[in-house]
């Protein structure tokens, strides 16, 4: 009984002393330590993920032949429907470049695209945050913009060897600027991620919305990035716009609203970092770079 | 020996029993006194310690509301609120950076063995320099010159604008002592960063996006949106709509702090906006509307801690003016375009107002100035600008001058009134008029001959006007002036009007205690000496002591339109489309009205006010050239009032161009072109109008 409590009292001593050298280590030790366990758990995220793709793959593999023979005329009719679109697109694409050959404008190319499979989702974070399997020996840097198709995914927040951190739209860490589908004027609206709530879908919150705006007969108006702020490219899709009346405060000057972001984001499996291919003083912030 | 019992320890040397109690006794009084003491602070004042402790512990902010929109008559909007963008530092969250750099300085004082140590500079020092840090950063992150910052090595961008980009330590000393719980500003306007004149629009949006998208969410800087007035407009309509400026005078929205109890709390504000000129300043109580409220707990130090309650500011009222912004712009433009020999812009006004309703549809007067730049903080050299130029001057309602020929109208009806002249009475009119001593001039050398009314207003014969206002005499002449309203106030405030502001001009300072119709008791009264029959002459062709301001002219012509005295000009619309409440009629014969008219027509059509002929729209019009003194020497006050159409009056003008020293100024060539462009942008919109009122018209 006493060794019990001895041991028992040992281990708070020991708790507490290493607490007390925990609080009082230089914030560079710590920072490695962090790091290092980052780095550590790194090879069992790619190992968790990978084993999913394996398991999905063998999970269509066991599908019958029924199944796979009505999906392929599924795929077929979409497939049907993409080359009629595809044909329609033809002649924009050839007078785009018709324009251009005249203009001799040539597309700066701005970012290079690097894709990435989805390890997991950081669920401390209330599920804002996604980790995935590309990372410094990629060629991803700390605040390049994270797409899937043609919708804004988040930022890459951290950085580490062969992962990156990912804060999603609607993290509270995401902040960016937006145009909105039916605003004439083009103001400037600000998006912020809301704290995550595990009862509620996450949404963001968009404010300063002149008062004037109104989403007219616009069923569900988009919220597209302004390509100004020097981070995300222009014309991306953010979501669907809601007007909140109960948030925008009577006699304001502004309205708000909230940002539902596309379904996938839900159910990520790949995304494309743009990466920047040059350094912009935001990122050199975030690198904490000495100034001069 | 006594056998000691395990466990137990007993005293060394019994303790007197006596002693015991007393020790007893004194720690069972200090026990009651802290019970009692307690329990009377707990039940009894409680209710005042709690308020006590709230006053100290707890402050309101208060927070400015928008101020309401300003719309012309047309629903255009020309005073707006615009976001504005501002980057603020919170000082509490700054504190271990503040303390980290002044134990930083503390240390290389005492390394250079300073004789004496002043601490307090250190801290001020040391809070400078962090927060130095931080406005380095933020211009880092939205100057466009660092689009790509291909070196890890940051560079802070080159001084373009000092005043945006230095803490300045006096400011910081004035917000530690004044606002201390409120953030500090490191950049006002994100969007207008510097002076406001650097950068363009787009420029300015760029900013704020960069600072959105890459300066650090969390930290201590902060991003906060206010709204701030503008005018989308520019220049357009200033001297009528004003602009506004700081204020402190910021009511809070007292009964809401009178309901929850807080009104004994210590209480802060951010800067309010209150008018300062032109409708901005008459109908500021209005456009101000309410203020709301923050309720805070503050920290030790004294800065805000967490908010516990608010109080939403609500949006003042908006106002419809009666001006049409495209009728105003176009008389800015033409009055913009009469410069002297080097370039600059001749001072002038002009003003049309509908004849029907008295409503004032364009109030211009150059020079002029940009609302915008005094939106915010007015730099000394701005107000220079402006003020060398005499820009803060509406010509409109402020200016007073001699109107010249077009008082010929007043003459001729007094003249008519009094049947000293009729309408065809005809009047040798030669090269001059003789009067006591002096040869009273004609601007004509050959002087014109056989003059009748018609023609006298045609050519503008002085001669005619000069025998006619000695026949009138002066006192007649006087009350016909009068009767005009030359000398009564026009401009109501809306203090005057008991809040009935569709009676109301409401412009401030206009120049009516200044208007001088004279007579001889005037005359007297100035020291001029006894009245003459030469200051008769003189007033009949509107010189001399004459006085008035071009909307009291325009005023005149409005009348003269309906065969009226008086117009009440208004400059709130009546969105109910209210038509003139009507004066007493000019009481001419219909064949004196109708000759008056004609005599009108013919000098847009003939005579002096043909450079403003507009084919297609005959209008009537009466030009002026007055002369007056600049700099101890003649210059020369160009005119032209009248209105359109000559058949039908819709509206009434004038227009004023002050002629300088060095400028050939003539009434209808100075004055007439910026009528026709006037009358031209109105025409359209006129018949526009008019054909969705009566679509049966246009078949």
């Amino acid at each position: 009984m006493d060794q019990n409590r001895r041991g028992a009292r040992a281990s708070y001593v020991a708790l507490t002393i290493f607490l007390a050298v925990w609080i009082f280590m230089p914030s560079t030790v710590r920072r490695f330590n962090r790091e290092a366990f980052t780095e550590f758990q790194a090879p069992g995220l790619h190992l968790v993920s990978k084993s999913r793709d394996l398991a999905r793959f063998w999970e269509l593999k066991s599908r019958s032949s029924e199944e796979m023979a009505l999906a392929g005329r599924d795929l077929a009719r979409v497939n049907a429907a993409l080359e009629l679109k595809l044909a329609s697109l033809d002649d924009v694409r050839r007078e785009n470049t018709r324009l251009r050959e005249i203009t001799r404008y040539t597309v700066p190319a701005d970012y290079m695209s690097v894709v990435a499979r989805v390890a997991t989702r950081d669920s401390s974070s209330w599920w804002n945050r996604i980790v995935i399997r590309k990372g410094r020996n990629d060629g991803i840097r700390p605040g390049a913009p994270v797409i899937f198709g043609n919708s804004v995914v988040g930022r890459v927040t951290a950085v580490h060897l062969t992962t990156s951190e990912v804060d999603l739209v609607t993290s509270p860490g995401f902040r960016c600027t937006a145009f909105l589908e039916g605003d004439d004027q083009n103001s400037i609206v600000l998006i912020n991620g809301l704290a995550g709530n595990s009862l509620r879908t996450p949404q963001a919150r968009i404010s300063v919305i002149p008062n004037d705006y109104s989403t007219g007969t616009l069923q569900s108006p988009k919220a597209f990035t302004t390509g100004m702020g020097g981070v995300f490219p222009s014309r991306l899709v953010l979501g669907t716009v809601d007007l909140d009346s109960k948030a925008t405060k009577p006699g304001s000057s502004f309205k708000e609203g909230r940002l539902n972001p596309s379904r996938e984001l839900y159910n990520l499996q790949e995304v494309s970092v743009l990466v920047p291919l040059h350094q912009n003083p935001g990122e050199a912030l975030l690198q904490g770079d000495q100034f001069q | 020996m006594k056998e000691e019992l395990p466990g137990k320890v007993l005293p060394s040397t019994p303790i007197d029993r006596l002693r015991l109690y007393g020790v007893f006794f004194f720690f069972a009084i200090g026990f009651i006194y802290v019970s009692v003491g307690l329990g009377f602070r707990q039940l009894v004042e409680s209710g005042k310690l709690k308020a006590v402790s709230e006053s100290q512990s707890r402050r309101i902010v208060i927070l400015p509301p928008a101020r309401g929109r300003i719309y012309d008559r047309n629903g255009e909007i020309l005073v707006d609120n615009r976001a504005r963008w501002s980057v603020k530092a919170d000082l509490a969250a700054l504190q271990k950076e503040f303390r980290a750099e002044y134990l930083k300085l503390l240390a290389a004082e005492k390394a250079r063995e300073a004789a004496t140590l002043d601490r307090e500079k250190l801290q001020e020092n040391a809070r400078k320099y962090v927060l130095q840090r931080w406005l380095d950063k933020i211009w880092f992150v939205i100057d466009e010159t660092n689009k790509s910052a291909k070196s890890s090595r940051i560079k802070v961008p080159a001084v373009t604008s000092p005043g945006e980009r230095f803490v300045s330590i006096d400011d910081l000393r004035k917000h530690l002592r004044e606002r201390r719980p409120l953030p500090y500003t490191l950049v006002t306007d994100l969007a207008f960063p510097g002076t406001g004149q650097a950068l363009s629009p787009q420029d300015g949006m760029k900013a704020v996006a960069r600072f959105i998208e890459q300066f650090p969410v969390d930290g201590p800087i902060r991003l906060e949106s206010d709204i701030i007035r503008t005018y989308p407009h520019g220049t357009l309509a200033a001297h009528v709509l004003g602009y506004v400026k700081d204020s402190d005078e910021l009511p809070p929205n007292v009964e809401d702090l009178a309901d929850t109890k807080m009104d004994s709390l210590q209480k802060l504000q951010y800067s309010g906006k209150k008018g300062a000129a032109g409708i901005e300043e008459t109908f500021d109580t209005l456009l101000r509307g309410n203020s709301g409220w923050e309720l805070w707990s503050k920290t030790s130090a004294g800065y805000n801690q967490n908010r516990l309650k608010v109080s939403d500011p609500q949006q003042g009222s908006h106002a419809t003016l009666s001006l049409d912004w495209r009728i105003q712009a176009a008389a800015e433009g033409a009055l913009s375009k009469i410069r002297d020999p080097q370039g600059t812009v001749l001072p002038g006004a002009a003003v049309m107002m509908d004849v029907h309703t008295g409503e004032i549809l364009a109030l211009a007067s150059q020079p002029t100035f940009d609302p915008n730049r005094l939106a915010d903080r007015v730099t000394n050299t701005y107000f220079k600008e402006i003020d060398d130029a005499g820009g803060w001057l509406n010509r409109s309602i402020q200016g007073l001058y001699a109107p010249g020929s077009t008082f010929k109208i007043i003459t001729a009806i007094a003249g008519m009134r009094n049947k000293v002249v009729d309408w065809d009475d005809i009047l040798d009119c030669g090269p001059s008029f003789r009067v006591g001593n002096r040869d009273f001039p004609e601007h004509e050398p050959a002087g014109y001959g056989q003059v009748d009314l018609e023609k006298m207003l045609a050519v503008s014969c002085n001669v005619w006007n000069y025998q006619v206002g000695l026949r009138t005499g002066i006192d007649k002449l006087h009350d016909e002036a009068r009767r005009f309203g030359l000398d009564t106030p026009l401009l109501k405030t809306p203090g005057d009007t008991e809040n009935n502001y569709k009676e109301a001009t409401a412009l401030p300072y206009p120049a009516d205690k200044r208007l001088v119709v004279p007579d001889p008791a005037y005359k007297l009264k100035i020291g001029g000496g006894a009245w003459t029959p030469g200051d008769t002459a003189n007033l009949a062709i509107g010189q001399g002591y004459l006085l008035t301001t071009p909307l009291h002219m325009a005023c005149v012509a409005a009348s003269v339109a309906r065969n009226e005295t008086r117009t009440t000009p208004y400059i709130i619309h009546d969105l109910r489309g209210g038509t003139h409440p009507g004066a007493a009629p000019i009481g001419l014969t219909t064949a004196q009205y109708t000759a008056l008219k004609s005599g009108l027509e013919r000098c847009v059509e003939e005579g002096t006010g043909k450079t403003g002929k507009i084919p297609g729209l005959p209008y009537a019009a009466k030009t002026g050239t007055a002369e007056y003194f600049k700099d101890g020497k003649k210059a020369h006050l160009a005119w032209m009032i009248g209105y359109a159409p000559a058949k039908d009056p819709a509206v009434a003008f004038c227009v004023l161009i002050e002629g300088q020293l060095d400028t050939n100024t003539w009434g209808g060539k100075t004055a007439g072109p910026v009528v026709k462009e006037m009358l031209e942008t109105w025409w359209p919109i006129a018949v526009k109008v008019n054909l969705e009122e009566k679509p049966d018209a246009a078949r």
